[in-house]
């Protein structure tokens, strides 16, 4: 097929704007699938996706469009994960195609996501096509939306295909804009091999399947080929096409968007946005787009029975075969066992890992309160990457602290401006600035520390704008910073899963915020618990849980023992869900209270 | 060389069935009381000779004082007829102030009764009606000022506090009321709402409001401070003597897991390895008897850890505490080693104190005695020892 009649775009969207909805409209409506065989929503496959309606790892699929000009088509739909917290797999599959549609919900307008997306979209040069979805839904307001269209976006107004996925209005307007705005893709078939890896699946029985799109030349079974970042040569074992099937072709060549086989072990063993080439005739460049994806947020896991510990290494294992971003080593602690410290994209990538391990694999997790990596510089002039409290040097050896910043932008209507300027003015935010939108509408821009969205930030958000407002953010730089180490101690011994990394200011309200976790949840015990919260020796927090008065029973003569035995041998069988500080049983209860609270 | 055994014999009848107690009683009507002796005698003959004699024998019930006095003297003859128990041993009674006269009292002394254990549960006549007893203060202050006269080696009061809205200047004064009659010992139990009785229902039905833990804390501390004030040693959570020899040299028995044999309905007996115990209601107690079998109803054999488990949860209810050199020889385990922070606790916050090998619980100590046996660390945690 000449590359004259291939078309390959993506669908930018906010979340919830109906991206995989219009995905699923289109796949239907050039037949992609039966009829029987269609289940919402195809391209999010995971029950996680498919249940929070977001996109987590891109999918593809090749769509066969027989178009007005009598031609048949061939539209290539690399989707996008809308989440920041993956958006170096949304920059990669950008950088697969030649054109995006942008995707706006007709009542709620332009949003934080869409924006940041556009940018990059921008950046790659990518033809944009801007659609208008949920026609259908009565508030919708497709007059307000072109406005937005064309000064937010900065795109043309009538260009916009008003669609509603939902009933399948305007689909086939939308597959002829398609064709006939997005361009097709440039490339040399006759140059030397360049093809990017934007995504890979993990297949039990072929290994690695690699997702790429050829720039230049082709590439086909039996083929010496060689990535161009990790140096390692493959023979390529099947090529084709991503039809919700594989599709076995026998090239694919310049322009082509599909699918290698070449025999790769795990995932770990390629990197995403490397350059497949020739291995006899290589490329002299790679294509640029390769960025390693480094985790951002930092927490440990830990089995809530010790007696998991091997399940749980073993779903790490596993789930890191589908999933590169997420890293993982050892860690322990006194207070919880063995476990697990793993680094993520951001919060949702954590919150995506708990859930699946929970769900998949059935296990019953305790997270360590989230952190980010700090850069610490001691006197000696060295300087540590620390992400785990228990690593976090003695305050008498650093000469400095940095925290990692972002730069946060913020959509919102007017009117919650007040609220979430002051939101981001209490969690520190710096250079806090505006500009007014369309119709009412503010984008707020704040350079924050990571460390101060960790915690509830979104939520708070949310809550402030009462839904309305959407975040988007990237990374920015590392700022001096003044952080404490904070401990808690349960009768003066430091529970260690509980130690944090936190800004001085905010270290008081946190241990206190801990300490009254803690004494809430910790039952009354024969002794008197002091709970405190600490910065080395220094107590900045502190409560206590009384003890109990009198337990004991009034009789115990022959036939009470056997009965009082039992007794105590079930509060026993209790027990060992607790975890031993000292002389002071904690419940799992009261780690989970304390740990989650963090969300909430 | 283990303690020497106990033998307890109960007694399931009462005049009226208290709304509190959740023992093993019927209604006395005669013809149980006419059958029983000689159904006693018959579970005797079932359970073969004992290897030594019994170093006690209890009776205890329901209403021992029900008995006609001659039953109690056939039963302990027959005992010391078939070397159950020789001249040494010593013979505890429990009997109601109602059953308590000059004559009766003579006849339990006739009987061989050295320590008499008087239900008279309060000397305070709302206490008495809340607890429905069938007697009031004045024939129990008489049956206790008779019995203290009538020669026995040991005169015991039982009596139960914490009953709801008892105040603390209501249980000094029941308090002072018994210890003026000079008795040698007392029995001061926490009311215990158990659920199978008429307490237990009332409190389902919402009729019946138990006292705080801090309002019984305080009673039970109270208690403690008025008898030992009035020279009554507290040698476990709810017995006093007024010298060691009154301590009861039978019930010491069951916190040092010496052997018994109990007989009667509901009875337990323990040989230092297996817990057994009898029918628990007349008729299948009786039944068994009759055709001929030993009455045990269930049995349960117990390994160490119970073992230990028990050990300290009784001991750890008498103020002598517990050995952790006689734990190791027993049972081979190290609990102080185990247990260094907990201990370390307890001592700190006077809930113990180490003198030599021992452990002993302060009052406070006795006060939590479950909580604490129930937080020592019984063998190595596999965990812990994975880890090093």
């Amino acid at each position: 097929m000449s590359s004259e009649l291939v078309r390959n775009f993506c669908i930018i969207a906010h979340i919830d704007h109906g991206k995989s909805t219009l995905a699923d409209r289109l796949i239907q409506k050039c037949g992609g699938v039966a009829e029987r065989e269609f289940r919402d929503q195809i391209l999010d496959s995971m029950d996680i996706e498919r249940e929070r309606g977001i996109t987590i790892k891109s999918n593809s699929v090749t769509l066969l469009y027989n178009a007005k000009d009598g031609k048949q088509y061939q539209l290539n739909l690399i989707d996008t994960p809308g989440h920041v917290d993956f958006s170096h797999e949304v920059r990669r599959s950008l950088m697969s195609c030649d054109g995006a549609l942008i995707l706006v919900d007709a009542s709620q307008g332009v949003e934080a996501q869409t924006l940041a997306n556009l940018y990059v979209a921008m950046e790659y040069n990518l033809t944009l096509l801007p659609i208008i979805n949920k026609i259908d839904l009565p508030a919708a307001d497709i007059d307000r939306i072109r406005e937005e269209i064309d000064s937010d976006l900065g795109l043309d107004p009538f260009e916009a295909v008003p669609v509603s996925a939902k009933l399948g209005t305007g689909i086939d307007e939308l597959l002829e804009a398609i064709v006939k705005k997005l361009p097709p893709p440039v490339g040399d078939p006759e140059a030397p091999l360049k093809a990017l890896i934007f995504d890979a699946q993990y297949d039990s029985y072929r290994g690695v399947v690699a997702l790429v799109r050829v720039r230049d030349g082709e590439i086909a079974a039996g083929q010496r080929i060689r990535l161009m970042h990790t140096d390692k040569e493959y023979e390529v074992e099947e090529v084709g096409l991503l039809q919700l099937k594989r599709v076995k072709t026998k090239e694919l060549v310049a322009g082509a968007v599909g699918y290698v086989i070449a025999n790769i072990k795990t995932i770990r063993d390629i990197a995403m946005g490397d350059t497949i080439t020739d291995a006899d005739r290589p490329a002299t460049e790679p294509l640029p787009g390769y960025k390693e994806a480094k985790p951002v947020v930092f927490s440990s896991i830990y089995p809530i029975s010790t007696d998991e510990y091997e399940g749980l290494a073993k779903a790490l294992e596993k789930l890191a075969l589908n999933d590169p971003a997420i890293i993982y080593e050892k860690d322990s602690s006194s207070a919880l066992g063995f476990g697990f410290r793993c680094g993520f994209l951001g919060l949702l990538h954590l919150d995506v890992v708990q859930e699946r391990l929970e769900r998949e694999y059935g296990l019953a997790l305790l997270l360590s309160a989230p952190s980010v990596r700090y850069r610490v510089t001691l006197e000696s002039g060295e300087v540590l990457l620390v992400d785990n409290p228990s690593l976090y040097p003695d305050v008498s050896r650093i000469a400095r602290t940095e925290e990692p910043f972002i730069k946060a932008s913020i959509m919102m209507p007017e009117r919650y401006l007040g609220p979430i300027m002051e939101l981001c003015r209490e969690r520190r935010g710096e250079k806090s600035t505006f500009h007014y939108l369309a119709q009412g509408r503010v984008e707020l821009t704040s350079e924050l520390p990571l460390a101060e969205v960790l915690f509830d930030f979104y939520d708070r958000l949310k809550t402030l704008t009462q839904g309305y407002g959407s975040f988007d953010y990237q990374l920015l730089d590392y700022r001096e910073t003044k952080i404490a180490k904070v401990d808690i101690l349960v009768n003066g011994e430091k529970v260690d899963a509980l130690s944090q990394l936190v800004h001085e200011d905010k270290a008081r309200l946190r241990a206190m915020h801990y300490c009254e976790k803690l004494a809430e949840t910790i039952p009354r015990q024969q002794f008197r618990i002091a709970i405190q919260g600490a910065i080395g020796a220094k107590i900045i927090a502190r409560t206590t849980i009384n003890a109990f008065r009198k337990d004991v029973t009034a009789k115990c003569y022959g036939g009470d023992i056997t009965r009082k035995r039992k007794l105590l041998e079930k509060q026993k069988e209790g027990k060992k869900r607790m975890k031993m500080v000292g002389s002071v049983e904690i419940p799992q209860a009261a780690f989970i209270a304390v740990l989650k609270s963090d969300e909430s | 060389m283990s303690p020497e055994a106990g033998l307890y014999v109960h007694v399931p009848f009462c005049e009226a069935l208290c709304p509190y107690c959740d023992f093993a009683v019927n209604l006395a009507t005669e013809v149980r009381r006419s059958r029983y002796v000689g159904l006693l005698l018959t579970e005797i003959s079932l359970r073969g000779r004992p290897g030594d004699p019994f170093d006690t024998l209890y009776f205890g019930g329901g209403t021992p004082s029900l008995l006609p006095v001659s039953d109690i003297r056939r039963i302990v003859e027959t005992l010391s007829d078939l070397g159950w128990l020789r001249p040494r041993s010593r013979v505890f009674l429990e009997a109601n102030p109602e059953d308590v006269s000059e004559a009766s009292l003579a006849g339990f002394r006739e009987a061989g009764v050295s320590t008499l254990s008087l239900g008279v549960q309060s000397l305070d006549p709302e206490s008495l009606r809340f607890l429905g007893r069938g007697h009031t203060r004045d024939e129990a202050a008489r049956a206790i000022a008779l019995s203290c006269q009538a020669g026995f080696e040991t005169v015991s009061v039982d009596l139960i506090y914490g009953l709801p809205g008892q105040t603390e200047e209501r249980l000094r004064k029941d308090l002072e009321a018994a210890f003026a009659l000079g008795p040698d010992h007392f029995s001061c139990y926490q009311l215990t709402v158990h659920e199978k009785t008429l307490f237990g229902r009332r409190k389902r039905e919402g009729r019946l409001e138990e006292a705080s833990n801090a309002a019984q804390a305080a009673l039970f501390r109270l208690t403690h401070q008025v008898l030992e004030s009035a020279g009554y040693e507290a040698y476990e959570v709810s017995n006093f003597a007024r010298s060691p020899e009154h301590r009861s040299r039978h019930n010491q028995k069951y916190w040092i897991h010496a052997p018994y044999l109990g007989l009667g309905p509901g009875a337990h007996s323990f040989d230092g390895r297996s817990r057994a115990w009898n029918e628990r209601s007349f008729f299948d107690w009786e039944r068994r008897v009759r055709r001929g079998e030993i009455p045990v109803a269930g049995r349960e054999e117990l390994g160490d850890e119970e073992l230990l488990l028990e050990t300290l949860m009784l001991r750890l209810r008498t103020r002598e505490g517990l050995d952790l050199d006689d734990v190791e020889k027993r049972f081979g385990v190290d609990l102080l080693d185990l247990n260094r922070a907990l201990i370390d606790k307890g001592i700190e916050d006077a809930l113990l104190v180490r003198e030599g090998s021992w452990i002993r619980p302060t009052l406070e100590g006795l006060a939590v005695a479950d909580g604490l046996a129930g937080s020592f660390r019984l063998s190595p945690d596999p965990w812990k020892a994975a880890r090093l």
